[in-house]
């Protein structure tokens, strides 16, 4: 069994030294790895990020993230990946990572995303620039993340995202909102490669549980939505041939 | 901006607590009615509870700031779900 403890939408400050260690110390035992769904500091700043690093030292585990829109608010993303990353945290976008538990593998494909809504009621690439741009970031981070799936060749497959992939996670949420919440073009890209689960954060209002059309079950990990530090999640391994067989 | 219509009031301040250097936080609700501003939701830490009456206070001098924020106290974590 491979455990995984996850949580997003941290928002790290300058005031947050001590509000993670304490969970971290207690779960680090029990779970393979600790997964982190974007809005991992409050403004994106590097000191913001030198906190948080401070707070995962000494995990014990590995640590793998994607950034958030916060942590791009100003303009420092390179400067908090790099931060994080010289502390041992791997950030991914439109990256994979594999990490090895007792003889099985664990692989993350992490990407942030973005919005445009959902089947029915979604945005179009069509009209304005601004709007093509806007649409064309999500089209991309999409097949980024398909992509990222289909390389992983390991016994678990996780999508780690800050945006949505479905609505089922948002409700709770002013629907108003949704299009900047997240795009169906992910769950449909996560659906086409297969996986085992869909981690995301972002919508602090939404709802744990999810599924995409495709069966694939989704969890939001905003700290205010699940409302512990982590939420835990255990996945049996299964090997691709043996996946392979059992569907339909 | 303290004549302005309510529903612009509420939302200048919406967009101000979530641009704030101090608060940074986009989904907390506001309403105003009368004198009285109500804020509510929830934010990570006590000093950016703190700043959410400080930036209200800025931007209605002449109101009474009634800030229901929490600061939510989170266990570890409670359980494991099994998802295969």
């Amino acid at each position: 069994m491979i455990r995984i403890a996850a949580a997003g939408d941290l928002h790290v400050g300058a005031d947050s030294e001590g509000t993670l260690r304490p969970a971290l110390t207690e779960i680090a035992g029990h779970v393979d790895a600790v997964l982190l769904a974007g809005d991992l500091t409050k403004a994106g700043l590097e000191e913001e990020a030198e906190v948080l690093a401070h707070e995962l030292e000494g995990a014990g585990v590995p640590v793998i993230a994607v950034l958030g829109n916060h942590d791009l608010h100003s303009d420092q993303a390179d400067r908090v990946r790099g931060c994080l990353e010289h502390a041992g945290v791997v950030i991914l976008e439109g990256e994979t990572h594999v990490v090895r538990v007792s003889g099985a593998s664990l692989g993350i494909a992490g990407i942030r995303g973005f919005g445009g809504g959902f089947a029915g009621a979604s945005a179009t690439e069509f009209g304005e620039p601004e709007m093509k741009r806007f649409v064309r970031v999500t089209v991309d981070a999409a097949s980024a993340l398909r992509s990222c799936l289909e390389e992983l060749a390991t016994d678990v497959r996780v999508a780690l995202l800050h945006y949505s992939p479905v609505r089922d996670t948002l409700h709770g949420e002013p629907p108003e909102i949704y299009p900047f919440l997240g795009s169906y073009l992910l769950a449909e890209a996560i659906d086409m490669a297969g996986c085992d689960l869909v981690l995301h954060g972002h919508a602090h209002r939404g709802t744990e549980w999810g599924i995409t059309p495709g069966g694939v079950p989704v969890r939001n990990v905003a700290q205010p939505v699940i409302r512990r530090a982590f939420g835990v999640y255990s996945l049996e391994p299964q090997t691709r041939l043996a996946r392979s067989a059992a569907s339909p | 901006m303290t004549d302005a219509p309510g529903a612009y009031r509420e939302e200048s301040l919406r967009q101000a607590l979530a641009t704030d250097p101090r608060v940074m936080e986009s989904e907390l609700e506001v309403s105003i009615a009368g004198s009285r501003v109500v804020i509510s939701g929830t934010v990570p830490t006590e000093g950016r509870r703190v700043a959410v009456t400080d930036v209200a206070r800025e931007r209605f001098p002449d109101l009474e700031i009634d800030n229901r924020t929490v600061v939510p106290t989170f266990p570890a974590a409670a359980g494991e779900e099994r998802v295969t």
